[in-house]
């Protein structure tokens, strides 16, 4: 009977050959660490984050009389609102966390190098779209970080040329922000995660076409390949289980401990708190935007710093594949730029003092540095390690890797 | 690597110079209904002429577990569903103080420092050589000492406002977040749950990967 019924669907959709070729049969390399976790831990975050977005929706009212008041009903009145609510809050954070923890995993082990160069692009279009989908999701509880965050970022595009303050009508769909922003803000909350599930598609799809890449950076041969189901769902269950005990400390001991007291005010466009700071996983950036003096610097220097993380695969001129494994010169520069990283954070989120933006310039300074000093330290760096000596295995796929090459640039 | 640690020694004194600005006192707050009842009844006596606690009904405050004939006493002629609304009309408040008193229900997370602010606020009050009541922790308030910390004669006397002071700070914390204690007992068999949950699948784990030795 089930054969039958599998027969039935055979003949009209791929099921089993889908399941053949991306789950039971997927080629997976065997010697993944549990960094190799995050990409399915991030699918699992969009899930919740979804599931709990859907339910919260059902209580909240996106109007700037109501939406304060929506969230304490859905806080206080609603069942396990709460319960909805600290999950969405938090998922956000956690997003946040498991998507850099992948992108740093990518950088670590060179991920982005070629056959990858789209897998990672795809990656970087997914961040962007994420980040847009969480500051405008900031907005709807409509507490005064909402509506300050909201004013100041709508407003750097008061630094695009010729139509800047056009443009910044047209996002807020008036001349300040206010009940159309909100309600603009709210759809497109709600919009932009169905966009992220098409595009997490399109990265499957990617990595599904290029495999894995794996911690020694070589392709492995077929026999240290192991299919996907069962050895790599368990893992990755194994992951999430580790996961949602983190997350669930979180959501149920200190939920408050990531949302801003100000954020607890309602909206008041006449009253400018203290100081404004964005969330946690925005600060690096916000302090690179801050830290340049002019408003059209700092949002170039803020977008360039989002958008530099692309360029990696032609930043990056060394032929050693595995990233800093057998590189360490490499893996000196990635652990400054996680450090470069933390100083970022840090002055992004204290008020802006004389000395703060003198670290917060000459870190943004470091963090951009470390990106343009890449193709000539890689260079140097090969050189010196193949006249060391490098491992043989890395050797010979460093030799096929170039005469692929000029096999394919003969024939371009 | 030299530059690193440069930043890293000034980003130390950075932090060290923001701590010593803002030393509140700390307090710990109690959760149990005694205490509670008690805020409630100090926060009605004291604060609730003039502050509202908007997101508060009189029926939360029974089901919370004070006296129900307190309860009455304070709802006057309002149904058990009226939210706890401040006794001074707006207008009058902002014509006595120059501004509205803020909403109470969430103030115990609205600040920075959060229980302990409101704590150290309420205990903060001085009276200066001039003779002016002034408040150390946020100087332009426009509340007069409503607790007399700053006329208190006596050790007895501080005390039981310091004591007092606690009870509406519980008070105003349980108010900010009225599902923490059911947030915190759930929290205890999820995570008791995942534990479980995540062992098992660590030993399937296990037992799965064996299969490739």
């Amino acid at each position: 009977m089930k054969t039958k019924i599998i027969n039935w669907i055979d003949k009209r959709f791929p099921l089993t050959s889908f399941v053949e070729h991306d789950l039971t049969g997927y080629p997976t390399p065997r010697n993944l660490s549990y960094w190799w976790n995050f990409g399915f831990l991030a699918g699992f975050v969009l899930v919740l984050q979804v599931a709990t977005g859907i339910f919260l929706a059902m209580h909240y009212k996106a109007d700037v009389q109501m939406s304060f008041d929506s969230i304490q009903h859905i806080m206080r009145d609603v069942n396990y609102g709460w319960l909805l609510r600290y999950m969405h809050a938090m998922g956000a954070s956690a997003f946040f966390f498991v998507i850099f923890v992948h992108m740093a995993r990518t950088l670590y082990y060179g991920s982005y190098r070629a056959p990858r160069e789209l897998l990672w692009w795809t990656g970087q279009g997914l961040l962007l779209l994420l980040m847009a989908t969480a500051f405008m999701g900031y907005l709807l509880p409509w507490g005064q970080m909402s509506f300050w965050g909201a004013t100041v970022i709508t407003n750097l595009f008061r630094a695009t040329p010729f139509i800047g303050d056009q443009v910044v009508v047209w996002l807020r769909g008036d001349y300040t922000v206010g009940d159309a922003t909100l309600t603009r803000f709210f759809s497109l909350h709600y919009l932009f995660p169905f966009i992220i599930i098409g595009a997490v598609v399109v990265h499957l799809v990617a990595l599904h076409t290029v495999k894995s890449s794996n911690p020694s950076g070589i392709d492995l041969a077929a026999k240290d390949n192991i299919p996907f189901h069962p050895y790599f769902t368990i893992k990755d269950l194994y992951g999430l289980g580790l996961f949602l005990i983190l997350y669930s400390v979180f959501v149920f001991f200190i939920p408050d401990s990531l949302i801003e007291p100000a954020n607890n005010i309602p909206a008041n466009p006449m009253m400018t708190p203290n100081h404004i700071v964005p969330e946690w996983y925005f600060l690096p950036f916000y302090a690179i935007l801050r830290s340049v003096p002019s408003l059209v610097g700092g949002v170039v220097a803020m977008a360039v710093s989002v958008i530099i993380f692309a360029f990696m695969p032609y930043l990056d001129r060394s032929r050693i594949p595995g990233g800093a494994r057998y590189r360490p010169i490499y893996r000196l520069q990635f652990y400054l730029f996680l450090a470069d990283m933390l100083v970022l954070g840090y002055v992004g989120y204290v008020p802006p003092t004389s000395q703060t933006i003198v670290i917060g310039q000459v870190a943004t300074l470091c963090y951009f540095a470390s990106f343009l000093v890449i193709p000539f330290i890689s260079r140097m760096e090969e050189r010196w390690l193949v006249k060391r000596g490098l491992p043989p295995a890395v050797m010979s796929l460093m030799e096929s890797e170039s005469q692929q090459k000029s096999k394919n640039g003969g024939k371009q | 690597m030299k530059k690193l640690m440069t930043i890293l020694a000034s980003c130390c004194i950075a932090t060290s110079v923001l701590a010593s600005e803002a030393e509140l006192e700390t307090v710990k707050v109690g959760n149990d209904v005694q205490t509670l009842a008690r805020g409630a009844d100090a926060l009605m006596t004291n604060c609730h002429s003039c502050h509202s606690l908007k997101y508060i009904k009189y029926s939360d405050l029974v089901a919370m577990g004070v006296d129900k004939s307190k309860v009455d006493a304070w709802r006057g002629d309002q149904p058990m569903s009226a939210a706890l609304l401040a006794q001074m009309p707006e207008d009058a408040a902002i014509q006595s103080f120059g501004k509205a008193p803020p909403d109470l229900s969430l103030m115990a997370k609205a600040r920075d420092g959060g229980v302990n602010y409101v704590y150290s606020y309420l205990v903060g009050y001085y009276v200066s050589p001039e003779g002016v009541t002034g408040n150390h922790y946020y100087p332009p308030t426009k509340m007069p000492d409503i607790l007399g910390i700053s006329t208190a004669a006596g050790e007895t006397q501080r005390s039981e406002i310091h004591n007092t002071a606690r009870d509406i700070v519980s008070f105003m914390s349980w108010a900010a977040d009225p599902h923490a204690q059911e947030r915190i007992r759930l929290g205890y068999y999820v995570i008791a749950y995942l534990i479980v949950l995540t062992t098992l699948l660590y030993l399937v784990k296990k037992r799965v990967w064996s299969k490739l030795k």
